[in-house]
């Protein structure tokens, strides 16, 4: 039997396609088939309640250690990943992932950024939870604590979250990409007491 | 033309294969996939808003609101507009006033001042706001159930006057007992850890303390109850709970309820469960956001975020739990204690029936104080666990309020390595008062007896 008749050549192509792109499409992570490094959009105003909206879009969509994209739908892409691994290409951000966007800080820590990322953007930023404490970076500086408002943040050596909302009880709503587990959403949290705290700001701010 | 044949068949094996790997990797689900379609962003609305539910004379008359929504670009302010609906008391029509936009984001960009005589009105006022996105008109009403549980803000007019000089950190009140001791770990008489001390660690997260003064710990790492008895640990509950950050409160007869964290797509919902464990009934909050769970004469009640409401949860919808919204927390006496965090460094807690303050006390601080962290009526006052701290520091205050001011109070450690839900750190059981600490070694409970002055 000849191994040119047309029957085997398509048969040993389709196998040789199915698994390659099975193989391919297995290893496919959200941001391989999702994410982009586009160019962000720089603009000259920058409002406290408009990045709100921005950090609410994240809400619901996972959190991924190092990471920095996620969609609109609600659904974590990304689910179970294993902790503080960025390889497996989750949806969503970190805590200073998600601070980096909301914030609309630049990928040079000497500008004061203004840059609008998009949502799919996979970018997470020079910045840790601790680079925030410390202030680091130009856009940023330390803050007391009792003066700050919606869209200042607390920040640990080890974590991040921006202030939504004051509650009655004088604890907080933050807004925070907080663990795997957790996800990225508003919970109340008592950074603000929390001596292992420490406020930031984030300058420049229109309004 | 054979090899053309050849080329040709080679070409559809190649595209079949290739589009049926894909496909069937899609099916078995282990591939990024097309996404689900983005959610309509018309319903993005949310609102911040602190309601001044304990206000002193000399408070300005506003109320201030922040609305979230997507602007035309992103990243713009919400453009918005609403009505905050007022009345003086609890009782009558609700008149309109139209919401002003600020430039001012701090306290809320859309304000509605108080008419002067709704502000001086000795039964203070109540309200609820329509706020509303321009460009979608979508529509959000907090509180959620409008006037069928409106806000309510009342003056103090008579409240007693503590001022408290700058706090002095580190003079704190040794334990009476170390009721629970437990390393870290999940074998019997450990206590789960989430993450370590590299990543925040996150411990049990709630505890409460039973009649008889035994003490059960929210163990969610390990999905369990911890039942410990005078010091020692008597047994494990296992609970099917999330093991995320929740807090925790036992009725009289034994349940457990666990208030459970929201999660992806997922509202926040109180589980209750059997003493032996088993699911009794669970039911979502009304609102997005909880921040402590305590119970009330009539069971579990949650003070809910935006509204800032305590809300009945056993077996009733989110409708109806947002119906019967109420300021403070339901107390056996029939009263409400509806406690407010003002300004950076003062805390009202007032005694509240049918709509009026009964009695009242203001806490002014020289210290910046953080969350009231538990208010709970003892004897014939009010026992009070504060949070000063500066940028370096933090302490837990406990007060004992009395109808001249602080009968007792003293510091407190605040232990607190791992993370826990936000208002659990403290009970009070009897003339107990207990808390839940860590370092990171192991968790505890200590007790301190407050009939006792050190």
């Amino acid at each position: 039997m000849s191994l040119l008749r047309p029957r085997v050549v398509f048969l040993v192509a389709f196998l040789v396609a199915l698994s390659l792109a099975a193989a391919k499409a297995a290893l496919a992570t959200f941001v391989s088939a999702n994410c982009n490094y586009n160019a962000p959009t720089w603009s000259p105003n920058m409002y406290r309640d408009g990045s709100v909206t921005v950090a609410l879009v994240a809400r619901y969509e996972g959190y991924h250690w190092g990471g920095g994209c996620w969609n609109d739908n609600n659904v974590d892409e990304g689910p179970n990943e294993p902790l503080q691994t960025s390889s497996t290409g989750g949806e969503g951000g970190d805590c200073s992932g998600l601070t980096f966007k909301v914030w609309r800080e630049s990928l040079n820590t000497g500008d004061g950024g203004h840059y609008q990322w998009g949502r799919l953007r996979n970018v997470h930023g020079p910045y840790t939870a601790a680079d925030f404490k410390a202030g680091a970076g130009v856009p940023n500086a330390t803050y007391p604590k009792a003066d700050a408002i919606v869209m200042d943040a607390f920040a640990s050596s080890t974590h991040i979250g921006m202030v939504y909302q004051r509650s009655t009880s004088g604890a907080d709503q933050i807004v925070e990409a907080k663990c795997e587990a957790c996800g990225t959403n508003i919970f109340t949290r008592t950074y603000r007491s929390d001596s292992s705290y420490g406020g930031v700001r984030r300058m420049g701010w229109t309004g | 033309m054979r090899a053309i044949r050849l080329i040709c068949w080679c070409a559809c094996g190649l595209a079949l294969g290739a589009a049926a790997g894909v496909g069937a990797v899609a099916a078995a689900g282990s591939v990024a996939g097309p996404s689900p379609p983005d959610r309509d962003t018309a319903r993005i609305i949310d609102v911040g808003h602190l309601p001044p539910l304990l206000r002193a004379a000399g408070d300005a008359a506003m109320l201030r609101f922040n609305v979230f929504c997507p602007g035309a670009v992103e990243g713009e302010p919400c453009d918005a507009a609403g009505d905050v609906f007022i009345r003086a008391g609890t009782a009558g029509a609700f008149g309109k006033i139209p919401l002003r936009r600020t430039d001012d984001v701090a306290d809320g960009r859309y304000v509605a001042e108080v008419p002067p005589d709704l502000a001086a009105s000795p039964e203070g006022f109540s309200y609820y706001a329509v706020l509303r996105n321009e460009a979608t008109g979508a529509s959000l009403t907090v509180p959620s159930a409008g006037a069928a549980a409106p806000q309510l803000s009342l003056p103090l007019a008579d409240a007693v006057v503590v001022h408290l000089a700058e706090h002095r950190f580190g003079s704190t009140r040794h334990t009476d007992a170390r009721v629970v001791q437990a390393p870290w770990g999940s074998a019997p008489g450990r206590a789960g850890l989430l993450h370590g001390p590299t990543f925040g660690p996150i411990g049990p997260s709630a505890f409460d303390v039973a009649a008889n003064g035994d003490v059960a710990v929210l163990d969610q790492v390990n999905r369990r109850v911890e039942r410990w008895h005078a010091g020692q640990h008597a047994g494990d509950i296992p609970v099917d709970v999330t093991g995320g950050i929740a807090d925790m409160a036992l009725e009289a007869d034994g349940a457990i309820d666990v208030l459970e964290p929201g999660g992806e797509s997922r509202t926040p919902e109180l589980h209750s469960f059997a003493p032996s464990g088993a699911l009794r009934w669970k039911a979502p909050i009304a609102d997005r956001t909880w921040s402590q769970l305590r119970v009330g004469p009539q069971g579990p009640e949650v003070q809910q975020e935006p509204s800032e409401q305590w809300m009945p949860a056993p077996r009733l919808t989110p409708a109806a739990q947002a119906s019967r919204g109420h300021p403070g927390r339901t107390l056996a006496s029939g009263k409400e204690l509806v406690v407010f965090r003002a300004g950076t460094s003062e805390a009202r807690i007032a005694e509240v029936s049918g709509g009026r303050v009964k009695r009242a006390w203001r806490i002014v601080s020289a210290t910046p104080l953080g969350e009231v962290q538990l208010a709970e009526p003892l004897d014939n006052g009010v026992v009070v666990v504060l949070r000063p701290y500066t940028e370096t520091q933090d302490e837990f205050l406990v007060l004992v309020l009395g109808a001249r001011g602080v009968e007792r109070s003293f510091g407190v450690d605040s232990a607190d390595w791992a993370e826990t839900a936000p208002l659990a750190r403290f009970r009070l059981a009897g003339s107990a008062l207990y808390q839940l600490g860590s370092t990171p070694n192991a968790m505890h409970v200590d007790r301190f007896d407050l009939e006792v002055n050190r």
